[in-house]
């Protein structure tokens, strides 16, 4: 195995450039150094941990800046993540144990690309944009458009994660993320909810309301045609309920050992009413109304 | 291919060459003779090879060796002062907390960095500083007994 610790982003795009499909980059390594030891060794291993500048969070363009070797403790005990971005900090809180916390990398999370990954339904939610550096230049995209598939992402095998912006929130929203699993953190996500309310100026309909769903399509996804059900009108009970199951029937979960398709489907409903009634209640300061 | 890593570990320099691939585990182990790190489920879920990478406990089975390059390494047998033990290993004898002792070294770790982060650990705190290590002689009360006599002691000697 060939192996590289590429000092810039522009060296380890021309090692991707000459290995293509045969190198694998690595970061934090949580999911990489298990596929190395159980599935294939890469023909090269290219660890960008030693690329100077890709670790920070800072606030600019409306939001944070968060460079992609991040850490998820790094998140996890950071005010402005906590205060402005509680999906976000939400899904940090439930992301395996402290010493996988040390170690994974948002970045990382982010381009391992899996369905069940626990950052990305809030990132949807947060409607952060990436920033992604290929040999013929940067791109800046919705994190949505990233997710091709599970373990896919549109940086293929020549581009690298940069950057991830996430806007703050209006300052009257509140934000969420929800997670089913039998061991609580440690667990993979049986299903994650994340869901962004924004109510108006009277607090009695929601302008903006925000559901992404984890680990129940190929990708993590928005919940679109459930957000419309209530964007612009007031979130009683029976509204949500509706929203809830539109959400079920908009995903589209697999069977596997840690639970059935249908049992999927009903914690998507439960998660997003759940999730949309502890919002409207945080940004409201009202119980839901019948 | 091999690579040479520079790092100290429990604050003695060592140099070491290995496969990029190797964990940090197998360097600590297999290289530089380290056996307190465990070798368990080598997928980072059980915590039995934790150790302090720069004061943060890390799962080193998934951690590469060549990460620890410049690095302060911190392994069990780093924690006892000559012949006397740390109040978090004398606290884990004398609460009854180790049955097969398999799991210990990576408790151990995984409580010596939430005491270096707060000397009054709530209970949820305790929790949550182990919930990433896993004890299948299921002794988990008596752990937690430890982990409160180790805080009462260590604030009393303080």
């Amino acid at each position: 195995m060939d192996y590289f610790e590429p000092k810039s982003v522009a060296e380890a795009l021309s090692l991707l450039a000459r290995y293509g499909a045969r190198a694998k980059v690595i970061a934090g390594g949580t999911d990489v150094m298990v596929d190395i030891k159980y599935k294939d060794e890469p023909e090269c291993l290219i660890n960008i941990k030693r690329i100077g500048g890709l670790r920070y969070i800072e606030e600019g363009n409306g939001g944070l800046r968060i460079g992609p070797l991040v850490t998820i403790r790094e998140l996890e005990t950071n005010r402005l993540v906590r205060e402005r971005l509680p999906a976000l900090w939400e899904s940090c809180r439930q992301f395996a144990s402290l010493q996988i916390r040390n170690t994974a990398t948002l970045g990382g999370n982010i381009c391992r690309a899996s369905p069940s990954g626990e950052t990305l339904a809030p990132l949807l939610v947060l409607e952060a944009k990436v920033k992604l550096a290929f040999a013929e230049g940067e791109k800046v995209e919705p994190i949505e458009s990233l997710f091709l598939g599970p373990g896919k992402t549109s940086l293929g095998f020549n581009g690298l994660l940069t950057e991830i912006d996430v806007p703050y929130p209006e300052r009257a929203s509140r934000s969420a993320y929800l997670k089913h699993a039998v061991r609580g953190p440690m667990d993979i996500a049986m299903v994650g909810v994340a869901v962004l309310v924004t109510p108006d100026a009277n607090r009695s309909a929601a302008n903006d309301v925000r559901i992404g769903l984890g680990a129940v399509a190929p990708t993590p996804v928005r919940a679109r045609a459930a957000e419309a059900l209530l964007r612009g009108k007031p979130l009683t009970a029976a509204a949500v309920q509706q929203a809830a199951r539109a959400a079920a029937s908009e995903s589209a979960p697999i069977s596997d050992q840690r639970s059935s398709a249908e049992y999927r489907s009903w914690i998507v409903e439960v998660l997003t009413r759940r999730g949309l009634e502890r919002t409207w209640r945080e940004a409201t300061g009202k119980e839901m109304s019948g | 291919m091999s690579i040479t890593v520079s790092f100290s570990v429990n604050g003695k320099r060592h140099t070491a060459s290995f496969e990029p691939a190797a964990s940090l585990l197998e360097v600590l182990r297999d290289r530089l003779g380290y056996k307190g790190p465990k070798l368990c489920c080598n997928t980072g879920e059980c915590g039995a090879c934790t150790i302090l990478l720069d004061d943060k406990p890390v799962n080193s089975c998934v951690v590469l060796g060549a990460d620890a390059a410049g690095a302060a390494v911190t392994t069990v047998e780093g924690l006892a002062n000559g012949g006397e033990l740390h109040p978090i290993q004398q606290a884990f004898i004398d609460a009854a907390a180790v049955q097969c002792g398999y799991c210990t070294p990576g408790y151990i770790i995984s409580v010596k960095a939430l005491l270096d982060r707060t000397k009054t650990p709530t209970p949820a705190e305790i929790e949550e500083a182990v919930s990433g290590n896993i004890c299948r002689c299921t002794g988990y009360t008596k752990i937690l007994d430890a982990i409160r006599l180790a805080a009462e002691r260590m604030q009393q000697g303080s």
